[in-house]
């Protein structure tokens, strides 16, 4: 029987023997132990279990660009995967229930054709163009360049589902779940002259995914970004609802470069949450209300050093009573300092919704010492309400690596905290680190 | 799963280990140990130690273009005798499709033509070459359309092997949160500098064993979303935004943690969950905790323990001729003309 590891097996074997026909290769695998604890609720009245999580994982990347074939130019092999054995309980995301598992999380090979206006890819990949919003898929890809600046994309697939279980929506964990998914794009490039990346692109999208039939999504999307001049970027994209028939996002960026080392952005965010829920999913019959954010940021370089930022946003939300909106807020400020290896910052954050939010502190460093380099991290959260009878939450983790002979490094981390769930929360992590980049083309 | 896990990771380390027994690329090059500043100052002409590359049509490693000048007519007006010079070896590979004949050739009868370019030179004990900045290139040529068509491989080999964002393409200012605005007209543009498997670090917790800030303690300076304890957190960032979580998590990925907090009943399980709703949550409009109100504000939330298609609680109620009687849909709602027999959906209530 045909079983999903025996197919992915069979890919990496196949992934395997295109390497060695490749003229660059990327390779990297990390090895984890991390050790700590986890809640575990109980029967209503009862204080929650407090269970021992120890984990190892092996995690394995590798690429191989320009793989010399006879057909494609820059072909290019990636696969990013990872296995884990719990030594103690199984921690809770795992995905599976038993001891031993592992994921494959990209497995695509990708080549070029026709002097490359054409660009096919297959596997396990990503689909971000249009309305993609990340679809991560089995399937595969094909994007035309056509004359005059047009382009044309479809992917089409199934919807990955965490640790090769069921597809199907309800039980997976990918938000767009379901046994299919196709799509595509329909762009339209106007390069002005000036600075490189000066122009107009448009583009139409759709996504449909359904599972069993029963449509999950059934979106169109439209796109744009607009570059008139060097300092002023227009990016924009709004999505459609076939199924609902109303407008499910639309976003409106403008980033100004007032000058050398000052940025500015303008946003303006409106989405409805509902559509953003399954639309074989109960309940995403029983609400269409809205959600706007307006605002913007400033990013600001003061010296060669010294860098700082902050930005808010008004969260128009809906009230109380159906049909009214009240008004949150969020923002960010960040000011980081960094010079000759070492980096520190500080960051305040603030969040109203309703009448529940958070204040956020949090400060943060590194330095490096030749082959050897130090972290640190603290963040406190405040709350406006209480969370599990709480007021605040505080954590903190402290890092140190070493750079080791031929490419590879070791890190020590350690975590500590005081939260609303842990009277006294540590963990601690090993990670041993090969990341190496090999380069194999002959002298010409 | 658990059967055949062994040998994924047999046929995993297969992979990297093929890359292990390639060749590897050198480590960093010896310094290096010709001084050029005072040469070009002393208008020595860069082709007296350089004349071969004027007829490099291509940018090899291990092909040097040096060579010092065997009389001492050259040297003489400064030096006593020719210096006795050992030039190492180059290695690294510059990744360029480039021509200096073609190049040097419209430039033919210029005097050191090459600082045009070139105007960071190595001088002794340097390690790193200088090598010209792209302004170098566009400040002839006009690149607009091939950025605009991500078409970068017609002058780089490989645009993936560099670490940072270089030139105008560095991603400045709010980026982090324009990237995906940027990523649904030009992801092919991504593409160009990035593989998938980097964007999967962030972009995949369906498949991905763990938060960006586990895997990654000592990245301090990223922007993870998830820092810290967010256990505490979630349920206050899901009421600000509650479509952000739902670009990433399905609602099964909420209800695995939930039911091991049992917050929701897990399938089979005679263990009552328990109940975090206030009083009022039920049946009660009047309380200001009714659910209805809730629901309405932010369904996501819900989502997180009950959604389980036509199995979900709220059917038990809201079905038709159910106990709550009244239609759960909004004012907005339209009548489909589709066969809602056929959609698994509606039938899990109009049955």
């Amino acid at each position: 029987m045909v079983t999903p590891s025996r197919c992915v097996a069979s890919a990496l074997l196949l992934a395997a023997s295109f390497v060695a026909r490749a003229d660059v290769i990327e390779a990297s695998s990390t090895t984890l132990i991390s050790a700590g604890q986890q809640l575990r609720g109980t029967e209503a009245g009862q204080l929650p279990e407090l269970v021992k999580v120890a984990t190892v994982y092996e995690l394995i990347r590798v690429s191989a660009r320009e793989v010399r074939n006879p057909l494609f130019q820059d072909l290019e092999i990636s696969f990013s995967g990872w296995g884990s054995g719990d030594l103690q309980d199984v921690r809770w995301d795992a995905g599976t229930t038993g001891k031993l598992t592992g994921d494959v999380t990209t497995l695509y090979v990708r080549g070029l054709l026709a002097r490359g206006q054409v660009q096919l890819r297959a596997g396990r990949e990503f689909v971000a163009a249009g309305a993609g919003r990340m679809l991560q898929l089995d399937g595969g890809d094909l994007l035309i360049r056509l004359p005059a600046g047009f382009s044309v994309s479809a992917f089409g697939g199934v919807p990955v589902s965490q640790r090769f279980s069921s597809r199907n929506t309800a039980s997976s964990w990918n938000p767009a779940g379901g046994d299919l998914a196709w799509g595509g794009r329909l762009g339209w490039t106007l390069a002005m002259p000036g600075v490189a990346g000066r122009g107009l692109d448009l583009g139409v999208s759709t996504v449909s995914v359904t599972n069993k039939s029963d449509p999950v999504r059934k979106d169109l999307g439209v796109d744009f970004r607009l570059q008139p001049i060097d300092m002023l970027t227009l990016v924009g994209n709004a999505t459609y609802s076939l199924y609902a028939e109303r407008v499910a996002e639309y976003n409106i960026t403008a980033l100004i470069t007032a000058r050398k080392g000052l940025t500015l952005n303008l946003d303006v965010r409106h989405y409805s949450p509902d559509l953003f829920l399954a639309a074989n999913s109960i309940l995403s019959v029983f609400t269409d209300t809205n959600r706007t954010e307006v605002g913007g940021g400033v990013r600001y370089q003061f010296t060669k050093t010294v860098n700082a930022g902050l930005d808010y946003h008004a969260l128009i939300e809906p009230g109380e009573a159906a049909g009214t909106t009240t008004t949150g807020g969020e923002a960010m400020g960040r000011v980081e300092w960094e010079s000759h290896g070492a980096v520190a910052g500080g960051e305040v954050g603030y969040l109203r919704t309703g009448d529940t939010g958070y204040t956020s502190l949090r400060g943060y460093g590194r330095k490096t010492f030749g082959m050897l380099f130090v972290a640190g991290d603290l963040m406190e959260v405040m709350f406006k309400q209480e969370v599990n009878g709480q007021k605040s939450s505080l954590t903190g983790s402290l890092s140190a690596g070493y750079q080791l002979a031929k490419a590879w490094s070791v890190v020590v981390a350690g975590r500590a905290g005081v939260t609303p769930y842990f009277e006294q929360q540590a963990d601690a992590m090993v990670k041993l680190v090969y990341n190496a980049v090999v380069r194999v083309r002959e002298v010409k | 799963m658990n059967r055949h896990l062994g040998l994924v990771v047999v046929a995993a380390l297969l992979a990297a280990c093929s890359a292990n027994e390639a060749r590897p690329e050198a480590r960093r090059d010896p310094p290096f140990v010709f001084p050029h500043s005072p040469h070009v100052e002393g208008d020595v002409d860069c082709l007296e130690c350089h004349a071969s590359i004027t007829k490099a049509t291509a940018l090899e490693n291990r092909v040097r273009h040096v060579q010092l000048p065997r009389n001492g007519e050259t040297c003489s007006g400064c030096h006593d005798a020719v210096p006795r010079l050992q030039i190492p070896p180059r290695t690294r590979d510059a990744g360029l499709k480039f021509s200096h004949a073609d190049h040097l050739a419209r430039l033919k009868g210029e005097k050191n033509a090459c600082v045009r370019c070139h105007t960071s030179l190595p001088e002794q004990k340097a390690l790193d070459y200088g090598a010209p900045s792209m302004n170098a290139c566009t400040s002839c040529h006009n690149h607009a359309k091939e950025f605009a068509a991500a078409k970068c491989l017609g002058c780089h080999e490989d645009l993936k092997r560099y670490p940072k964002p270089v030139e105008s393409f560095k991603h400045q200012g709010e980026f982090l949160k324009l990237h995906g605005g940027l990523a649904r007209g030009g992801a092919e543009s991504c593409a160009s500098c990035h593989e998938q498997t980097f964007c999967a670090d962030c972009h995949s917790p369906t498949t991905m064993p763990g938060k960006p800030s586990f895997i990654f303690p000592e990245e301090v300076q990223r922007d993870f979303i998830h820092r810290g304890d967010y256990q505490s957190r979630h349920v206050i960032d899901v009421a600000a935004n509650p479509a952000s979580c739902r670009k990433c998590h399905g609602s099964n990925f909420c209800a695995t943690c939930h039911e091991q907090q049992n917050l929701v009943q897990p399938p089979g399980s005679t263990v009552l969950p328990r109940n975090n709703h206030p009083i009022g949550w039920g049946t009660d409009k009047t309380s200001g905790n009714f659910h209805g109100d809730a629901a309405r504000k932010n369904i996501v939330t819900c989502a997180g323990c009950h959604d389980q298609g036509a199995a979900s609680l709220c059917v038990t109620c809201h079905q038709v001729g159910g106990f709550a009687g009244v239609s759960p849909h909004p004012k907005s709602w339209k009548k489909t003309t589709a066969d809602i027999s056929k959609n698994s959906m509606c039938a899990a209530c109009h049955r």
